[in-house]
């Protein structure tokens, strides 16, 4: 059976919106949490980093959200997670469920390409599968073979074939340090914020003419998928395009990151919100 | 030449984006740049002095393989260095 580890954190109001989680919540509070279940079961990030020379690095993450989890719901909130190496080595995924009051739930299911570092002070690495005394710390029920694949360019070529185009924008930005980790390349939850910025801007501009466009204001979010191409790192300049379609009975937002190559986008993010008159999506 | 530093090897080179070297190649462009900002030294090139494979380099926009690093290139030259990806 793969190993689970649950525990519970006191909540703060910093984690919530008026809506519910707030979603880089979710995705910071995954991310520790995997940590935490990779220290307990197998080998410590630090220790990965440190002393195995692995690193790890998130390029795909899908968000769902249940009945919103609210900051007036309980005194704390009870995670439970659990990893796997997938992907014979290349990747581990971890599995979260933040649970408050009543079974209400949100998970997060991230997964990571597993990099060989160099050793050096930039912690820079390429590709490669997890060594034999990273993998020796799983359980055969944590190790799949197949690798994750991430939904979100099928579902952008969905959404974009079949939806109905409501509005577009465009949002600059700039990395900065407190968007960073340790190395000096943009902390990956920062996606979701940033997207997130490009929807609200979005929706500011244009719910005069498409007033459909205010549910993503005045509801809460269902479902966030990710995908990452390429980091971005401290002071690069980059934008976020950002669409809003109207799609199978929902709201979805499409939301390319793009540097200032304007090349492919660094990072694709779609974010899924239910209409007014949608009662019960899942 | 001019060689154009950029995110997570700023703090290497004094946050210094820009920085203008005098050399004849790319590849002595960047050893000269390791030699007057010494912590570049072990993030560019590893034990054997050659050139991490982590690294991307551009000149004026086209990326460089390894074994065009020894291109003659000129002062109005540009080159960018890019990390592809750390894992921290």
């Amino acid at each position: 059976m793969p190993r689970w580890s649950t525990y519970e954190i006191p909540v703060d109001t910093g984690l919530f919106t008026p809506l519910g989680l707030q979603p880089t919540a979710l995705c910071r509070l995954g991310f520790n949490a995997a940590g935490c279940w990779l220290g307990r079961h197998a080998i410590s990030h630090r220790r990965l980093v440190a002393e195995h020379r692995t690193g790890l690095v998130v390029w795909s993450a899908q968000l769902a959200f249940g009945e919103p989890v609210g900051f007036f719901d309980a005194d704390c909130l009870q995670i439970r997670v659990t990893g796997r190496i997938r992907g014979a080595g290349t990747q581990f995924e971890c599995d979260l469920e933040v649970g408050g009051p009543l079974d209400t739930r949100a998970r997060l299911q991230a997964c990571c390409i597993a990099l060989r570092l160099e050793g050096d002070p930039a912690l820079s690495g390429i590709p490669a599968r997890l060594g034999p005394d990273v993998m020796a710390a799983f359980l055969p029920d944590e190790i799949e073979s197949q690798p994750h694949r991430s939904p979100v360019r099928g579902l952008r070529t969905a959404v974009v074939r079949d939806g109905t185009a409501l509005a577009h924008g465009r949002l600059p930005f700039v990395i900065r340090r407190h968007q960073c980790e340790v190395a000096d390349q943009w902390f990956w939850p920062e996606a979701v914020s940033l997207a997130a910025g490009g929807r609200e801007d979005l929706v500011q501009a244009k719910a005069e003419r498409v007033p459909l466009l205010l549910s993503a204001l005045q509801t809460p979010v269902r479902r966030i998928d990710l995908l990452f191409n390429r980091p971005f790192f401290l002071l690069d300049q980059g934008a976020v395009w950002s669409s809003a379609y109207e799609w199978e009975g929902r709201l979805v937002f499409i939301h390319e990151l793009v540097g200032s190559e304007n090349d492919q986008p660094r990072a694709l993010v779609t974010e899924q919100f239910s209409l007014p008159k949608e009662r019960a999506w899942d | 030449m001019i060689v154009h530093v950029n995110g997570a090897l700023l703090r290497f080179t004094d946050y210094r984006r820009v920085i203008t070297v005098a050399a004849p190649t790319v590849e002595a462009a960047l050893t000269k740049l390791a030699g007057e900002y010494r912590p570049l030294q072990t993030v560019l090139f590893d034990r054997r002095g050659r050139l991490r494979a982590t690294h991307r380099i551009f000149l004026n926009g086209e990326l460089l393989a390894p074994d065009q690093l020894a291109s003659p290139a000129g002062d109005a030259d540009s080159v960018e260095l890019l990390l592809a990806i750390s894992g921290g």
